[in-house]
């Protein structure tokens, strides 16, 4: 059941307003001067004073997973031999506007951290649980998106859908939370969301009987060996990475005090895979660009049945080498239907 | 959420410490643990990090460990001394399918460190806790200084045709020589039945040691191999030690080779 | 009729005299060397007019057109109107007769790099910079060299002008958004000076060694490393080339305001004015400054100047060069 509302684009800056009061609302940010490149803009996932401070205009550079999964989290302190579980500095519900691709972002996150081996991430959990999404109506694609070809672009899973117009805002809400809040701010509308049904960026998918254990060795992987940098970047801006390393510090002037906590980390950056002693696995770039491929769309889906990419195409975004993952794709589908 | 929190270790007093070569030790720490021989514990130090380390061998409360001082952690913790607090989580990963090697016969290679994951359940075995048709044991060393666990590789000799072997010819070496490849190759078998084949060490030896047990006949389904991965976590969440659509740390480390041959990292 | 020509006037028309009796060449000024493309039509009209069809573009990123006969400078001025309306007059100089010319030629062409309309590495617009430079600064007949730079790799060679502006940056450090991936600890101590080290899993900058290259901002793959908003400049001073003693430019100022750097020169001209030796057809100012001794220098440049917070002035300076009297070292190579 859902309801749908249009408000003005001012009531919907004072039902923002009225909601800062009991939630914290994050949503894409553009952070001036911020951006890699002198002079340019950084947009991020952040949290919001107003309205008119989330960008609806250029995707994020970041994805939201950081307000589930943030870049370093503290996971406990130590004061000698006693560990103390970190705790979240407040309890806030956490309000944040969301495309599709990224609520279904953050279910292949949801797949990992709660699912995957029975274990549920305590960490993770209690973020994740005071989300509530305010999913963005995307009918159009930003540069390099493929969601549509990743089956992403569609989601049921949001409590509220906005759809921004030039004066106003129509809205579909669901589930009771949230009904009376438009109702009073709003007046009654027919709304439901749309999804973008097609994106000039599409891609082509191996199935898994094309694919034959020989390509993890297939020279078709060499040209990532000189392109590659091993920066990241790919992975810090994607919304489905979710691989992190621990380490412990201690502070300043003590010997006894301090904490261990978790930061992202990467396939594609070096020490990933090194191992005590020297041994590693994965040092050439293109075998890390291997290992990303099919895990974000072949081995992903024999764990999880559904693949983990979502085509927001941020690593091409991002990408300093201009590497195009969706091109990688569509070149790894062809190159298998030729046959090796 | 503290109660149920899996990254939170708990601290361990240390009630052995043991030299088994230059750079090998064996702790042994006070503790109650349900363990199956093949799996293995997070063990940290606050301030220096956590590692996973297998277990090299356990009773009811206590368990040891067997470490190489190679990377930081490990250092560290060579300077602890009995009375002195470890810190574990776990155990972790699935060990060796125990209720698959009774009765059967059982042959387990291993080599260099690789022969502390497989200590426990040779012990079983030697223990008569494990009770087996027969026991063949290929153990090989790099050289005379590396051997681990001397004391009971004579007392598994009692209950096993064992194999002790270091890669090069030594002065004042009288034993067996040569890779364990090479002693794998003498091995016969005219049925594989009731056969059970454990491969653990370094990855360039497991990868030729399984080679040969194949030339050999030896079903993949026979063969059982553990891996040794980078994890920063022992949950299925880190993501540092998959490989295809395996998690090492949760699906092993003990992996039967039918699975683990497919896996490439 | 015989050509009576006013040598120095002609001079400061930005007209030089040639070794071709009679015929000139007229150097067109180009601040931060970027005009728009439509502009060269007319620059290229008036060598193929005036000139023998050819251009010569310098080394301070201006045009030299050659072979133009002085007694037809009254026709190039009137030509170069919209050049020096576009170039001079739009960036703020004020010029009584569009069409008589160039009204001074002391000042070099301000040159800059392309900068960071383009280059990733710039920290500021170099070229809007030469542009705001020239319009405070000219027409101005001391014979002042300056460039501005984007970034500490100095491709514009800032290091041999009487003023290298070099454009920095703050990076500003977000400890919570740091994975600790040691990529701007790499690339800082493998190109720069190594001002960034790991400890335990966070990044720490050394301040007194960081340059402000901004290679960290551009290596981090999460975003940590920002630029702080607001530009910052090293400025080096009394680098040059010459016949006597050639010699690097050195820091002077470090981390101030553009307003600072502009400032300080506009008082440099004023220091000018005051010491320089007018019995000499012209002297450089880093001769100026090595006769009156650099505390007077420091003390009349940097005179009523409100510095921005952070602004650092070199304690001591050294110009590292070396004499052309030590010619004499040479020494015969014997054929072979």
């Amino acid at each position: 059941m859902s309801e749908s509302f249009r408000l003005s684009a001012e009531q919907f800056a004072q039902l923002f307003e009225q909601l800062s009061t009991a939630y914290l609302l994050a949503g894409p940010k553009r952070i001036a001067g911020a951006g890699r490149f002198s002079g340019t803009d950084l947009v991020r996932y952040a949290f919001l004073k107003s309205a008119d401070e989330l960008e609806l205009h250029e995707k994020s550079w970041f994805s939201p997973k950081e307000l589930v999964f943030p870049p370093d989290e503290t996971l406990f302190y130590f004061n000698g031999q006693q560990f103390t579980e970190a705790t979240l500095p407040d309890d806030h519900e956490i309000i944040v506007f969301l495309r599709p691709c990224d609520i279904n972002g953050i279910d292949r996150l949801d797949r990992m951290f709660l699912e995957n081996a029975g274990v549920v991430d305590p960490y993770y959990k209690r973020r994740r649980e005071r989300l509530h999404y305010f999913m963005i109506e995307c009918r159009e694609s930003f540069e390099n998106c493929f969601c549509v070809s990743m089956q992403a672009n569609r989601t049921s899973d949001y409590e509220v859908a906005l759809r921004f117009e030039e004066n106003s805002v129509q809205v579909e809400v669901c589930g009771q939370k949230f009904v009376d809040l438009f109702a009073r701010a709003g007046e009654k509308a027919e709304f439901k969301p749309e999804f973008v049904s097609e994106n000039p960026v599409r891609v082509e998918l191996p199935t898994e009987e094309t694919m034959p254990p020989e390509i993890f060795n297939d020279k078709f992987w060499d040209e990532y060996d000189s392109r590659c940098i091993a920066c990241g970047r790919c992975n810090t801006s994607c919304v489905t990475c979710s691989c992190f390393t621990t380490t412990d510090l201690f502070y300043g002037d003590s010997r006894q005090c301090g904490e261990r906590r978790r930061v992202w980390d990467g396939c594609h950056l070096d020490g990933f895979c090194d191992m005590a002693g020297g041994h590693t696995f994965r040092k050439d770039k293109g075998e890390r660009m291997r290992f990303k491929t099919f895990h974000k769309i072949y081995d992903f889906r024999k764990r999880f049945g559904v693949d983990m990419c979502v085509g927001c195409g941020r690593c091409d975004d991002v990408c300093p080498e201009y590497i195009s993952f969706s091109n990688c794709i569509n070149k790894l589908s062809a190159k298998l239907k030729g046959g090796l | 959420m503290s109660d149920r929190n899996p990254y939170l270790p708990s601290p361990v007093k240390i009630i052995g410490l043991r030299q088994e070569t230059d750079c090998e030790f064996t702790l042994t720490v006070a503790a109650e643990r349900a363990i199956t021989p093949g799996q293995f514990f997070q063990v940290s130090l606050p301030r220096i990090g956590e590692a996973p380390i297998s277990v090299s061998n356990c009773g009811p409360d206590w368990i040891e460990f067997t470490i190489r001082a190679v990377g930081r952690l490990t250092n560290a913790v060579q300077g602890l001394r009995p009375g002195d607090n470890l810190f574990i989580r776990g155990p972790y990963g699935t060990g060796f399918p125990i209720d698959r090697f009774r009765q059967q016969r059982l042959v387990i290679v291993a080599g260099g460190s690789g022969v502390a994951p497989v200590r426990p359940l040779i012990d079983r075995v030697v223990r008569g806790e494990l009770p087996v048709k027969s026991l063949d044991l290929i153990v090989g060393f790099k050289n005379r200084s590396s051997i681990l666990f001397s004391d009971d590789l004579a007392a598994w000799k009692e209950k096993s045709r064992l194999v002790l072997t270091i890669d090069k010819p030594e002065e004042g070496w009288n034993g067996e020589t040569g890779l364990v490849t090479e002693h794998i190759k003498k091995m016969q078998f005219t049925d594989f039945d009731d056969l059970q084949v454990v491969v653990v060490g370094p990855p360039v030896m497991m990868k030729f040691a399984t080679a040969e047990f194949r030339l050999l006949k030896v079903p993949s389904e026979r063969i059982w191999v553990s891996f040794e991965r980078l994890m920063s976590c022992g949950l299925g969440k880190c993501g540092h030690c998959k490989i295809d659509y395996t998690y090492v740390c949760v699906d092993g480390p003990v992996l039967n080779y039918s699975h683990a041959a497919g896996l490439i990292d | 009729m015989s050509l009576d020509l006013n040598r120095k006037k002609v001079t400061k028309n930005a007209y030089r005299i040639t070794k071709r009796r009679n015929y000139s060449a007229i150097r067109i000024r180009v601040p931060g060397g970027h005009l728009d493309a439509s502009l060269i039509s007319t620059i290229a009209a008036i060598a193929e007019k005036f000139g023998d069809g050819t251009m010569h573009i310098t080394t301070r990123q201006g045009f030299e057109i050659p072979n133009i006969p002085f007694e037809r400078i009254s026709e190039v001025n009137a030509a170069l109107a919209p050049v020096i309306d576009k170039l001079q007059v739009k960036n703020g100089v004020v010029i009584e007769t569009v069409g008589a010319g160039y009204p001074g030629a002391g000042m070099r062409n301000i040159s800059a790099c392309i900068g960071s309309r383009v280059c990733p590495f710039a920290n500021a617009d170099t070229t809007a910079l030469a542009q705001r430079l020239e319009g405070e600064l000219f027409p101005n007949d001391f014979h002042v060299k300056i460039a501005v730079t984007g970034c500490p790799n100095d491709c514009i060679k800032a290091h041999m002008q009487d003023f290298g502006i070099i454009s920095i940056c703050e990076p500003v450090y977000s400890y919570d958004d740091c994975i600790g991936c040691e990529a701007c600890v790499k690339a800082c101590s493998r190109k720069v000076t190594g001002a960034l080290s790991m400890r335990d899993g966070k990044v720490y900058r050394d301040e007194r060694r960081c340059i402000g290259c901004g290679e960290c901002v551009l290596a981090c793959p999460t975003a940590a490393w920002t630029r702080r908003p607001g530009n910052l400049y090293r400025l080096l001073i009394m680098g040059r080339t010459g016949k006597k003693n050639p010699r690097l430019a050195m820091p002077f100022l470090d981390r101030v305001s553009e307003d600072v750097v502009c400032q300080v020169i506009r008082n440099t001209i004023a220091y000018i004015d005051r010491h320089i030796l007018r019995c000499l057809p012209k002297e450089h100012i880093g001769y100026i400054v090595d006769r009156t001794g650099l505390e007077v220098f420091k003390q009349e440049v940097l005179a009523g100047i409100s510095f921005n917070k952070g602004a650092r002035v070199a304690k001591t300076m050294q110009w590292p060069g070396y004499h052309t009297l030590n010619d004499a070292n040479f020494k015969l190579i014997k054929e072979s």
